[in-house]
């Protein structure tokens, strides 16, 4: 994919403020996560990353199936729309057209996970947390993100680009938004059959609750390596087979 | 005139795809709402309220508006297509009948979702081996979150109808979820202010006592204001903007 075939996308995005999708949901989550930080103690603030590291995975259940579903669907219904297939096949491989595509919606989603590590860093900064910025803690977070991420961006993408209309991929991200967050609540074995579960799969911390002094407890998780890998694996497979739909499907 | 765009509205809608969001959405949080219920029973010991809290908490909290949302996109997205514009503005019909026409078809189907929670909520509830019928309250609560949507209807659909995206107006709708669950919980009063903070309010979402008890006057004030206003802005953009088909 060449340098020039990713600034056409763009172009054709010019009017979209397709940037300003992540930038909505950055300002919501700054908001809602703010919402919980008033009347912090000591304690609060000397766990107050780690708390938020615990918190954010559950909150993109939430945000991240809809959010992707809107950037998929509105950069791929400018082809939809404009029905513009049969001229641009006739111009270039259907695959590149389709990596491309996937490639400009990647770029907001990664814009969306770093804005949340500098939503996490503000925070810090605005309440005076104590706790030392916890570097890999973050980093790991911004991968599973980026990863859970990928995998349903991958679904809605392929959905945005075969959907004439547009409401099937819009219903999936609401179902999906729906099944993610309720899987959290769900024994881990069930979870893992859930796609849009992944966002709460690798979280660093799980939350107890501690009695007798009447705190939250964070209890750190190990960092489960082999499901990581695994979700890649699955994640690349199933990239793989959503292109190859699409590059076979008959316009 | 109003009564014949809403049969065209109704035919557009035969055989279309909003009837499966309007018959599964509802499922997802009452399969389970009611799961969830099941596991921790022990804990909620408030039988029916406490099956209506599972199964409201998160369906008014953040799903409610954007099914409205995609209601709406899925009405306009008809006209925004195919220069269909162009023919809806030149029909020999008021143009507040054109709004009021899809918004109708609006409040219908928000109606029919919600009974169609309301019903889900009674067969988890026997299913799950609760005793007797729900209390009526829950039905007030469903129909007082039909009531909300009118405000939220009509929000949406003023929305859909300058956004030529499908999916923009459903990610607002989430956002603004978010800016209403925000304002819920700042204080009783902010609840009046924000429109999608009134369909929390109204479904008492996560609740035993009815959260408005003493507030209806001023919830039905706040709705009504925000459904007059939206409506109102609504017709005023299609009289005086020039359409883009």
């Amino acid at each position: 994919m060449t340098m020039k075939e990713l600034i056409v996308e763009y172009r054709k995005q010019r009017h979209l403020f397709v940037w300003l999708i992540p930038l909505a949901f950055l300002a919501a989550l700054f908001l809602w996560g703010g919402a919980g930080q008033r009347n912090l103690s000591d304690y609060d603030l000397a766990q107050g990353y780690s708390y938020l590291l615990c918190q954010l995975p559950v909150l993109n259940c939430i945000i991240m199936p809809i959010m992707l579903a809107v950037i998929a669907s509105r950069i791929c219904d400018i082809e939809v729309k404009g029905q513009t297939w049969k001229l641009l096949f006739t111009l270039q491989d259907k695959g590149r057209f389709y990596d491309r595509k996937f490639l400009t919606e990647f770029l907001y989603l990664l814009l969306f996970c770093v804005g949340e590590l500098g939503i996490l860093l503000l925070y810090g900064r605005i309440y005076g947390y104590t706790e030392p910025i916890p570097a890999i803690l973050c980093l790991r977070h911004l991968a599973a993100a980026l990863l859970a991420g990928s995998a349903v961006l991958t679904l809605q993408h392929v959905l945005s680009l075969l959907s004439v209309n547009q409401i099937v991929p819009l219903l999936t991200g609401l179902a999906g938004s729906f099944l993610g967050l309720f899987s959290e609540f769900f024994p881990a074995a069930v979870a893992r059959l859930v796609l849009w579960g992944y966002f709460g799969a690798f979280t660093p911390y799980r939350i107890d609750w501690d009695e007798a002094a009447g705190e939250v407890l964070l209890v750190p998780k190990i960092f489960p390596t082999g499901l990581f890998i695994g979700f890649f694996i699955f994640t690349v497979l199933f990239s793989l087979l959503c292109r190859y739909i699409f590059v076979r499907k008959e316009l | 005139m109003l009564l014949l765009t809403v049969k065209a509205e109704n035919r557009k809608l035969k055989g279309s795809v909003l009837w499966i969001a309007c018959i599964i959405i509802p499922i997802i949080p009452a399969v389970m709402g009611t799961f969830n219920y099941w596991m921790n029973r022990e804990m909620l010991t408030g039988e029916w309220l406490s099956l209506w809290s599972q199964l409201t908490l998160f369906y008014a909290l953040l799903f409610y508006a954007p099914l409205v949302a995609l209601y709406c996109s899925y009405l306009w997205r008809l006209e925004h297509l195919e220069h269909n514009w162009n023919v809806l503005m030149t029909l020999p019909v008021p143009l507040r009948d054109i709004f009021f026409g899809k918004l109708y078809v609006i409040v219908k189907m928000t109606l029919i979702t919600q009974l169609w929670l309301f019903l889900l909520f009674c067969l988890c509830g026997k299913l799950a081996g609760l005793p007797g019928l729900p209390p009526v309250i829950t039905l007030t609560w469903t129909l007082r979150g039909t009531a909300a949507a009118l405000a939220i209807g009509a929000l949406q659909l003023l929305l859909s109808m300058c956004i030529r995206s499908f999916a923009i107006p459903i990610g607002l709708a989430l956002v603004g979820s978010i800016f209403g669950f925000l304002s819920a919980n700042l204080s009783k009063a902010a609840i009046f202010l924000c429109p999608y903070a009134l369909m929390l309010a109204g479904m008492n979402s996560n609740a035993y006592e009815d959260r408005m008890e003493g507030q209806v006057i001023p919830f039905a004030v706040s709705t009504a204001g925000f459904f007059l206003l939206f409506c109102g802005t609504g017709i005023l953009i299609l009289k005086k903007r020039d359409v883009k088909a």
